[in-house]
């Protein structure tokens, strides 16, 4: 009787630390691994936000843990830079728009980016994290941002 | 007369113009910086957009709430939801301010200065008047911005009064910045 209760208290003790270390080493979701919500053109997507905002949140952002909608967003490269981490930043943005996407590739999906040239038409997949809004008193342009890129070949 | 001063009026609005230089980056860094007995917790954002005016001073950014990276999964989502800093309803930080000692920068010429900035600053909706000091740095015509402050948590409506988050989570936070600017 006494062994069968110590088995059961130490099953307990063992799922309470499979539980706690599962929450603790949880990995990250893998952008590229999600299916993707769906496939837009660059021009739409920002004006969707354009168009309306708070309508554009809803759709795209996730409230509960930040895993917003994964999108593959197709469009023409108008601008290839790094950001202070080295990672490559595609602006797919046509060149009558006055804002674009932002896409954010990884240390890892880096290498994709050395084909590319400016003028070329590309399909991105990644995570949206914020929309894009223009302040005209400010002149401040916010393009959609786009993270964990990865490029779609085909 | 009246062609003279269009002419006049046309010409100081020319020159107005080409001294507005605007400043822009869609790639600043920033970081921000917990720290309690019980835990250290840093999560970095690479996506910062920001516009400074040389001319007049104005400085603004736009950070975008969900491009902060935590090293824990967890903690990244706790943060996005609705007990933290409910991102899908707060996509944006914002800060939209001046320079209050303008002439004692130069941004045309290499060298580092430190400017006095006050505005509006905007985080899960509540907006808040701060006033900090940033350190810019001018060199072969590009400009670097930097920045490090405190803010409380608790004046931006984000409170933990109970269980691991009271804990864990500094009520106040350090938040550093560093801004490369180009024309």
């Amino acid at each position: 009787m006494k062994s069968k209760i110590i088995k059961i208290v130490l099953a307990f003790v063992l799922i309470a630390i499979g539980v706690v270390a599962y929450l603790w080493f949880m990995p990250h979701r893998n952008v590229q691994s999600v299916d993707a919500y769906k496939t837009i053109d660059a021009t739409e997507l920002v004006n969707e936000f354009l168009a309306n905002k708070e309508k554009a949140n809803i759709l795209y952002l996730d409230s509960e843990e930040g895993e917003s909608k994964v999108l593959i967003v197709t469009g023409t490269v108008s601008k290839i830079s790094k950001d202070q981490l080295g990672q490559y930043v595609l602006l797919l943005k046509k060149d009558a728009d006055k804002m674009g996407v932002s896409c954010t590739f990884t240390l890892e999906s880096n290498s994709q980016v050395a084909g590319i040239k400016i003028g070329d038409t590309v399909k991105v997949k990644g995570v949206i994290r914020s929309g894009a809004e223009y302040d005209e008193d400010l002149d401040l342009i916010e393009n959609v941002i786009i993270e964990k890129s990865a490029l779609i070949i085909n | 007369m009246k062609k003279l001063f269009i002419a006049v009026l046309l010409i100081s609005i020319s020159t107005t113009s080409f001294t507005q230089e605007k400043l822009k980056t869609t790639s600043g860094h920033i970081k921000f910086f917990s720290t309690t007995p019980a835990e250290d917790i840093e999560a970095n954002n690479y996506k910062v957009t920001s516009n400074l005016t040389s001319s007049t001073g104005v400085v603004v950014f736009s950070v975008p709430m969900q491009s902060f990276e935590f090293k824990k999964a967890l903690m990244q989502k706790h943060y996005n939801s609705k007990k933290f800093l409910n991102t899908k309803k707060f996509p944006k930080a914002k800060f939209k301010g001046n320079i209050t000692n303008l002439s004692a920068i130069n941004f045309f010429k290499d060298g580092s200065y430190t400017a006095d900035v006050s505005g509006d600053l905007t985080i899960h909706g509540i907006t808040k008047k701060v006033s900090e000091k940033m350190m810019f740095v001018v060199k072969n015509g590009t400009v670097t911005g930097t920045t490090t402050f405190n803010i409380t948590l608790a004046d931006y409506g984000i409170e933990f009064t109970k269980g691991k988050p009271s804990k864990n989570i500094a009520k106040d936070v350090k938040i550093t910045a560093a801004l490369n600017y180009s024309k």
